[in-house]
């Protein structure tokens, strides 16, 4: 059993990547059940996903403190979902900040030291996925970099996860996301 | 061929291969996808009405002509259909007739948490109640064959998560079934009485037909565990949630949650010492076995609110002493709150920027500009359902004249809820109208429903090619007798702020509409600006515009914190600079 907490804000596209991991793991012949928060949440505010992989899945929710995984797309949404992460749990975190309304106005600050500490409590993998996009030619692909590196910790081969984007993403995007898969693959 | 697919799209697919022929729908979440699923299926009309209510009228047509039909929407839609549904419910189906709500347990976004499987009841239907995608494709099917043998229409309940949520499905080929037609027949279809009162016994009869099939119909599902002592009902998505808890106990697992077989549900309650029920919202199948007399347990252990995660049901097991053990209460991260925002070049951030700052008192309305109601911008003060802006502007504005405050109202609503039910309010602004009222109806035209994903409305047509409906909203009201319609580009920020603050002042109703369109669905594309740090006085009246790339930041060699705008996230809408009292806000080039 694999759970994964996939979390972001509104509008980084959090659906297709919950769907992408979870028709991955479908093609590598395990059951899986996924949940995705959609609706006014969207609007830059606070959104998740969840995928469960395993011979056979019951329920979508990941009960508490029992993640394995959190794909955290932003910093403090890595740490809001943190608390269903088991002990010693794995947490890949891009590193590029969304600011929410009440730090951009001020009345909040950003919570650096909590998010650092993530890297005490868990095994963390930091990543700047915005900047690998840039590199990999296409800022929208930051995505399929996170998944990528979150394939290094599942047991599916790559040739899935090449037919999956194909059939998820834009044709004319295909290539970037294939390059930007292996550049989330290879990172360390 | 197994697919991956959400609750959502698993129902549109039932309806599919039960051979659906026409569905209809208003997009409203948990639902919208149903609809937008069913579009890539030539074999089925389907349309997004203007509101629920037509939505179910275009599907009850569908099935008088002995079609099979469905329409969906969000649980509160169904309040907007109640009125023909409560009287088409007592004819005898033809076609298939399917209603799916979507209830929201939790109310990730909604604006109330109604049960609706005691708007089944209320209205005579059976009700039936999926937990996974799997359920949802197949009880539809079942649910088509079962209204057309009794000729009852179907009310499929499902929660949002169990939309949203996706999981592994066993596609199928479509069934071809032809409409059977229409034959007249007044006393069965046409609702006045005395037609009316044969329809009672008729709807009494079927119910009672159905709870006897209810009896060991594959619906409904007994897992028992030799030995339990316990036996726990439930039903949708519960069920998989209990079953994550691997306990040894009995469960009886409805798909079909009402009518209930009374004969079975005596049969069990006279085997088990101890029955609970697992239901999130309203106790309604607790109450069902309560009828029955049968002594059932569920909502002293369980709450009425909220989604029913697995930890709670563990912690209700133990109150009702099923599972031994210590409750525990999870405690979530305490961290810093992410209320939704406007998106970067949303039409609704320079109407509500001036709102705001002229102080004045405004009734909003359902769609994205609900968030003006959010504490990051406490513009919108009051906020119920659908179009209801109208009249309650109205109704306020005429006690207030009545008890000497003149203070200006100010009422906004977005297109596609003008369109839903706005427009009524509007035609009844015309009654016992005085010219010293003074309220301000801004109608916040973004060619788009926006907020459930940019479907088409009414009025999407004029500014899209694609989209068929070109309804002009100013001169519908024009010829309906207004004569004070403005038009504003609100990315014109002086103009729209000197054409709100003039027609606020004015007495009489004055109607601005704002016509930019929704930046999501109709992107904009220009160059992204930014702050020149030298010029910035660090005033904030940009960051008070509250759009995500624009932020205070600490400059190298500046003391003072100024504005900044990352430019990943501009999308170039000019509102900042616009509002930059120094002009400190620039394209890039």
């Amino acid at each position: 059993m694999v759970n994964i907490l996939v979390a972001g804000v509104g509008g980084q596209g959090l659906v297709l990547a919950t769907k992408i991991i979870a028709e991955a793991g479908m093609k590598a012949g395990f059951d899986v059940k996924t949940n995705d928060v959609v609706g006014l949440s969207q609007r830059g505010g606070m959104v998740w996903g969840s995928v469960r992989i395993d011979k056979k899945v019951n329920s979508p929710n990941i009960p508490v403190g029992e993640g394995d995984i959190i794909l955290g797309m932003e910093p403090l949404e890595s740490l809001r979902w943190s608390y269903l992460l088991k002990d010693g749990g794995r947490i890949i975190i891009n590193t590029r900040k969304t600011y929410p309304s009440s730090v951009i106005l001020e009345k909040d600050i950003y919570p650096e030291d909590e998010i650092k500490a993530l890297e005490d409590g868990y095994k963390a993998t930091l990543v700047d996925a915005v900047k690998l996009a840039k590199e990999a030619g296409n800022i929208k692909v930051a995505n399929t970099i996170m998944i990528g590196i979150l394939a290094k910790y599942l047991d599916i081969k790559s040739g899935i996860w090449e037919d999956v984007l194909k059939e998820n993403v834009p044709k004319k995007a295909i290539e970037d996301n294939i390059v930007a898969f292996y550049k989330g693959y290879e990172y360390s | 061929m197994r697919q991956l697919l959400t609750g959502n799209q698993a129902i549109a697919r039932g309806f599919y291969e039960g051979g659906g022929h026409l569905a209809a729908s208003y997009p409203g979440s948990p639902t919208v996808e149903i609809l937008d699923s069913l579009k890539e299926y030539d074999e089925i009309y389907s349309e997004f009405s203007v509101n629920e209510k037509v939505a179910l009228e275009v599907a009850m047509g569908a099935s008088f002509y002995g079609a099979r039909a469905m329409a969906s929407m969000k649980h509160v839609g169904v309040n907007i259909a109640a009125d023909p549904l409560m009287t088409f419910t007592q004819t005898e189906i033809n076609g298939a007739f399917l209603l799916v709500s979507g209830d929201d347990p939790g109310m990730a976004s909604s604006q109330n948490e109604q049960d609706n499987r005691i708007f089944g009841k209320f209205a005579n239907m059976a009700v039936i109640y999926p937990g996974n995608s799997q359920e949802a494709k197949d009880y539809v099917k079942i649910a088509m064959e079962i209204s057309e043998l009794i000729q009852i229409p179907i009310l499929i309940d499902i929660t949002s998560r169990v939309c949203h949520s996706r999981s592994i499905v066993e596609i199928m080929d479509r069934k071809d079934v032809k409409p059977k037609g229409f034959s007249p027949d007044r006393e069965k279809y046409t609702m006045l009485p005395p037609h009316t009162f044969k329809a009672q016994h008729f709807m009494k009869d079927r119910l009672s037909k159905l709870s006897e099939v209810a009896y060991e119909m594959p619906l409904n599902q007994l897992e028992e565990v030799e030995g339990s002592d316990t036996l726990i009902i439930t039903s949708g998505l519960m069920y998989y949630n209990l079953k994550e808890l691997n306990l040894d106990v009995s469960i009886y697992k409805l798909g079909l949650v009402y009518p209930l077989s009374e004969r079975r549900m005596q049969e069990l309650a006279a085997k088990y010492k101890n029955i609970i029920v697992l239901e999130e919202m309203m106790p309604f199948i607790e109450e069902e076995l309560k009828l029955m007399g049968i002594s059932s347990k569920g909502k002293e252990y369980f709450s009425f609110t909220g989604e029913l995660h697995i930890e709670d049901i563990r912690n209700g097991l133990i109150k009702a002493g099923v599972i031994q053990g210590e409750e525990k209460i999870y405690e979530v991260t305490d961290t810093v709150k992410r209320p939704p925002m406007f998106c970067s070049g949303c039409p609704h951030r320079p109407v509500f920027d001036v709102l705001k700052k002229l102080k004045v008192r405004v009734i909003g309305d359902i769609g994205c500009y609900s968030i003006s109601a959010l504490e990051q911008w406490d513009v919108s003060q009051i906020m119920i359902s659908m179009g209801a802006t109208v009249g309650m502007t109205k109704g306020m504005n005429k006690v207030m004249r009545r008890f000497q405050d003149d203070q200006p109202l100010v009422s906004v609503i977005g297109d596609g809820t003008f369109f839903h039910s706005g427009m009524t309010g509007f035609v009844n602004l015309l009654h016992q109208l005085d010219e010293e009222d003074n309220m301000t109806f801004i109608i916040l035209e973004n060619s788009t429903t926006a907020m459930t994903g940019g479907q088409a409305n009414a009025s999407s047509g004029n500014y899209n090619k694609n989209d068929d409906m070109k309804v002009d909203i100013k001169a519908m009201l024009s010829s309906i007798g207004f004569d004070n319609v403005r038009e504003v580009d609100q990315f014109d920020y002086k103009e729209a702020k000197s054409v709100i603050g003039e027609e606020v002042k004015k007495k009489g109703i004055s109607i601005i509409i704002a016509t930019r369109p929704c930046a999501l669905r109709f992107k904009i594309k220009e160059k992204n600006f930014y702050v020149d740090p030298k010029v910035c006085i660090g005033c904030r009246t940009c960051v008070k515009t509250n759009c995500p790339p624009i932020r205070m930041k600490k400059y190298q060699g500046i003391d003072k914190l100024k504005s900044f705008i990352d430019p990943d996230m501009c999308v170039g809408c000019s509102v900042c600079a616009q509002v930059c009292p120094v002009g400190a806000i620039k394209r890039a080039f």
